[in-house]
């Protein structure tokens, strides 16, 4: 070729192609050097000419292009050598400016002698063109992948880490030399989504949304992230840039959130369940309130009713009684008024039982051993329940005194000896056992000392309909005839009367148990057991009676058996009267007064006559609990109705403490 | 003769390895020169296949996207040199040489002209190495680059002057401790194959003379 272009005459083409083209020959001096190389190196060809590279080039770094020119000469290599990625020539424009240039070097072969050229092509413009451009195109990418607080990450369809920013290293703790050319998988658990989501790296799968990963930092800690895809193509690449969102904290302080909203959620449930509770108890309570007073109002009526009915059957056995010793002695008369008696005195215990439920009763509240009261009642007991039915009573020795009316308790167990034993028609046991009790507060009670009687049977038990009303006076599951329905009833009136209460338990199928409160007497009354006296029979007649009575019949009856017993009686009509009588005439040996009176009632009366009379022996009748509580009670007392009988023994004793 | 030639014995393959493994060496020495570090490169394997299979050789795994330095070259035995990598890896030579500074942009925008850099090196140090051993000179094109799959790379079913035979090279290279595999594919007719069987037969008698010469 070079002949051609000597024999054409067309050598000045050397000089006018705009490369630059250096041929060198086998020792690599400078054979041939153009225009275009001594415009870019300032040294014209004739300074160049015979020296080798090094002498043009002193500063020549590319120990490459030697090994090219070498390879050239010895094996026919042809050789590119870029400005990326080698240092060449030190050339300049004419204004100074560094020109960027790619070499290539190739053999050349010119009559049998073997030439290496080199091409110097300028790629300046094109460079700082495509420079600018990317730049310009990259400035607000980067301006933002820079400035991002996400990690963003470049990958590749097999997953290899192409590109991150400055965020990655930050987020992740990894230098970017250490997450380039690796696989996205080192920030992952194996078994991400994300991992599930590339891999057919073939395709990526286009989505909008955010896929939530447990990312995995370089100290080997575990963060939550979202991660957005964004597919690109370069140079029919395919790439996948991720960004990474941190949202460990967020991820934490929603579950933190979610956490306080349970616990919330929770003690409102419990509020509702302890509202609902309460409400429960409220009506518990509420229907209890009904009750009491419900029993309070049929208290109330059935004592009014009693008490006024006692005056009555005062009366008519008083008369009873005279009208049997002023009759003739005739058979028939005397059954007839006998079986009169006796139907009048069946009325006096029923309103004697009316009086215990309204809690109006007369106690004759002395301190009781149980220890003692049980044996001597059980006889009784095991007789009114008949040999069908086992009896069990425990007494304990350490179960303390009781302050009752040791009658009324008696009356009390055989009447729950006898519910009990209706309750076991075909036989059972019955348990009566007794303890200390100690936290009567708990209960509701006034004070923590009692001592509980529980009288427990194996029958039939109450249904709860059953036992709401089994307290009430005439309430009654036994067959008409059969009972009063006044047994729990006068067991109830006299546990409260008493200062305690009654308490049933029970269940249909399950049996029943009733257990009694009573109050614990103190260890210094209980010292003074007493030993109940037998009343004196010595009679007495021929006394002054002063017999004071509101109620005429009354009056009647009681100063009829007072003549018939053989004593002069003067009767008042009021406290007043009496007092003046007595003004008038001192010399009475007794006052026989009623308590129940208008304006002055006895007891005032009873007090004004011992300021005048101190000696004055007086005896109280009364029909119920008026009398102020207290075993103080320094009078007489004669319990309405009463027969001449109690009348005549009331005055034996009153006369006698004369 | 076709399953002679296309069959190399143990120790033709050994000296083929050795052969190219002088070429890659030498290829190495220039890239250090470039890159200013160490740079390992191998030849673990030799063996001469069809196009088809060597298509489908350099699909293996599931990478179908390759990128390839191809240079011609012509004398003693002429023929087609490609270097090839699967796409990914391509990138990843690429930034080995380039350094890490540069954004992944700059580094595509690089690659065209640093691969067929890097691959002129080292198909040049191979082919170089060849000349060398036959003490004779050949010329060989610049590198151009080429994309596609395996049967684009290898021209399969197109009828072409550089034969159907392919001596089939696996390449492992170490730069700044990344692993990167390809392969170097020689294109050559039957008659460049024998020429080259030729050369490796001067090769192995050049060797046992001088094994011959050490014992004596």
């Amino acid at each position: 070729m070079l002949d051609n272009v000597a024999a054409l005459g067309l050598g000045p083409v050397f000089d006018t192609v705009d490369i630059g083209l250096v041929v060198l020959d086998s020792d690599i001096r400078v054979v041939a050097w153009n225009d275009w190389m001594a415009r870019v190196t300032g040294r014209p060809s004739k300074d160049v000419i015979g020296k080798t590279l090094h002498e043009v080039f002193p500063d020549l770094q590319s120990p490459r292009l030697i090994t090219a020119i070498d390879d050239s000469f010895a094996a026919g290599s042809s050789s590119v050598l870029t400005h990326t990625l080698n240092k060449l020539f030190s050339l300049s424009d004419g204004h100074g400016e560094l020109l960027l240039h790619n070499i290539v070097v190739r053999p050349v072969v010119s009559n049998a002698q073997v030439f290496c050229l080199l091409q110097v092509s300028d790629v300046t413009v094109a460079v700082t063109r495509e420079r600018i451009l990317r730049e310009r195109q990259n400035a607000r990418y980067h301006a933002i992948v820079d400035s991002a607080p996400d990690a963003i990450i470049t990958i590749n369809p097999d997953r290899t880490i192409q590109w991150a920013n400055g965020a990655a290293e930050d987020v992740f703790g990894y230098g970017l030399s250490e997450l380039l050319g690796q696989k996205i998988d080192l920030l992952l658990d194996k078994d991400s989504a994300l991992l599930s989501y590339l891999a057919d790296d073939a395709v990526f799968p286009e989505t909008d949304r955010a896929i939530g990963v447990t990312g995995k930092y370089k100290d080997g800690e575990s963060g939550s992230f979202e991660v957005s895809l964004g597919h690109w193509t370069a140079d029919q690449r395919d790439f996948v840039t991720t960004i990474w969102r941190d949202v460990s904290e967020r991820v934490a302080s929603d579950r933190a959130l979610r956490e306080a909203r349970d616990a919330l959620e929770k003690i409102n449930q419990d509020l509702e369940t302890r509202v609902e509770e309460r409400t429960r108890e409220n009506e518990v309570a509420m229907r209890q309130l009904h009750e009491s007073q419900k029993m309070e109002s049929i208290g109330q009526l059935t004592g009014g009713i009693a008490h006024d009915f006692n005056n009555l059957l005062a009366i008519i056995l008083g008369s009873l009684g005279l009208l049997k010793k002023a009759v003739p002695d005739d058979a028939r008369v005397a059954r007839l008024l006998d079986r009169a008696i006796q139907g009048a005195e069946r009325g006096a215990t029923l309103t004697t039982r009316l009086l215990a439920f309204a809690r109006r009763q007369e106690l004759k509240v002395t301190v009781v051993s149980l220890q003692r009261l049980m044996p001597e009642m059980l006889d009784f007991v095991r007789h009114s329940v008949g040999p069908n039915i086992s009896i069990n009573v425990d007494v304990a020795p350490e179960v303390a005194s009781v302050e009752v009316d040791a009658n009324q308790l008696e009356l009390a167990l055989i009447n729950l000896a006898v519910n009990a034993r209706d309750a076991m028609p075909d036989g059972g046991s019955l348990t009566i056992a007794c303890h200390n009790e100690t936290n009567g507060k708990a209960h509701g009670m006034l004070r923590d000392d009692y001592v509980c009687v529980t009288v427990t049977d194996t029958g039939e038990g109450m249904s709860e309909a059953t036992l709401a009303r089994a307290q009430e006076p005439f309430y009654t599951t036994k067959g008409i005839g059969k009972g009063t329905g006044l047994g729990l009833s006068m067991v109830h009136g006299f546990t409260a009367q008493s200062g305690g209460m009654m308490r049933i338990k029970s269940a249909p199928g399950k049996g029943t148990t009733v257990t009694l409160w009573l109050p614990r007497a103190s260890e210094r009354d209980a010292a003074e057991v007493k030993v109940v006296e037998a009343p004196p029979t010595v009679t007495s007649s021929g006394l002054r009676v002063l017999l004071v009575d509101d109620d005429i019949l009354v009056s009647m009856g009681a100063a009829d058996m007072l003549l018939d017993l053989g004593h002069i009686v003067t009767e008042a009509k009021s406290g007043m009267e009496a007092l003046q009588i007595l003004d008038a005439d001192s010399s009475f040996d007794v006052v026989i007064t009623d308590y129940a009176m208008p304006q002055m009632n006895g007891l005032d009366l009873a007090h004004k006559v011992q300021e005048r009379l101190p000696k004055m022996p007086i005896i109280m009748a009364t029909g119920y609990a008026e009398l102020p509580s207290g075993k103080a009670f320094e009078f007489e007392r004669l319990s309405k109705p009463y027969s001449q009988h109690d009348l005549s023994a009331a005055l034996v004793v009153a006369m006698k403490g004369k | 003769m076709t399953a002679d030639v296309s069959e190399l014995t143990d120790i033709e393959q050994d000296a083929l390895a050795e052969i190219a493994n002088m070429g890659v060496s030498r290829a190495a020495a220039s890239l250090r020169q470039m890159v200013g570090e160490q740079v390992l490169l191998s030849v673990p394997s030799v063996k001469i296949v069809s196009r088809q299979a060597a298509s489908k050789l350099v699909e293996r795994g599931n990478t179908r996207k390759l990128v390839g330095v191809q240079q011609s070259f012509d004398g003693p035995f002429a023929g087609k040199a490609i270097l090839i990598f699967p796409e990914a890896q391509s990138l990843e030579l690429v930034r080995s040489i380039v350094g890490e500074e540069h954004s992944l942009e700059d580094v595509i925008d690089l690659e065209q002209e640093a691969l067929a850099e890097t691959g002129n090196i080292i198909l040049n140090g191979c082919l170089a190495t060849i000349a060398n051993v036959l003490h004779k000179t050949m010329r060989m094109s610049l590198p151009t680059i080429v994309r596609g799959d395996g049967e684009t790379l290898f021209e399969v079913g197109s009828e072409t002057v550089g034969g159907n035979l392919v001596l089939f090279l696996y390449i492992d290279f170490n730069i700044k401790n990344r692993d990167i595999h390809g392969f170097i594919a020689l294109l050559m007719d039957l008659p460049s194959i024998n020429a080259l069987k030729e050369i490796v037969a001067d090769f192995i008698s050049g060797i046992e003379k001088q094994s011959v010469g050490h014992a004596g």
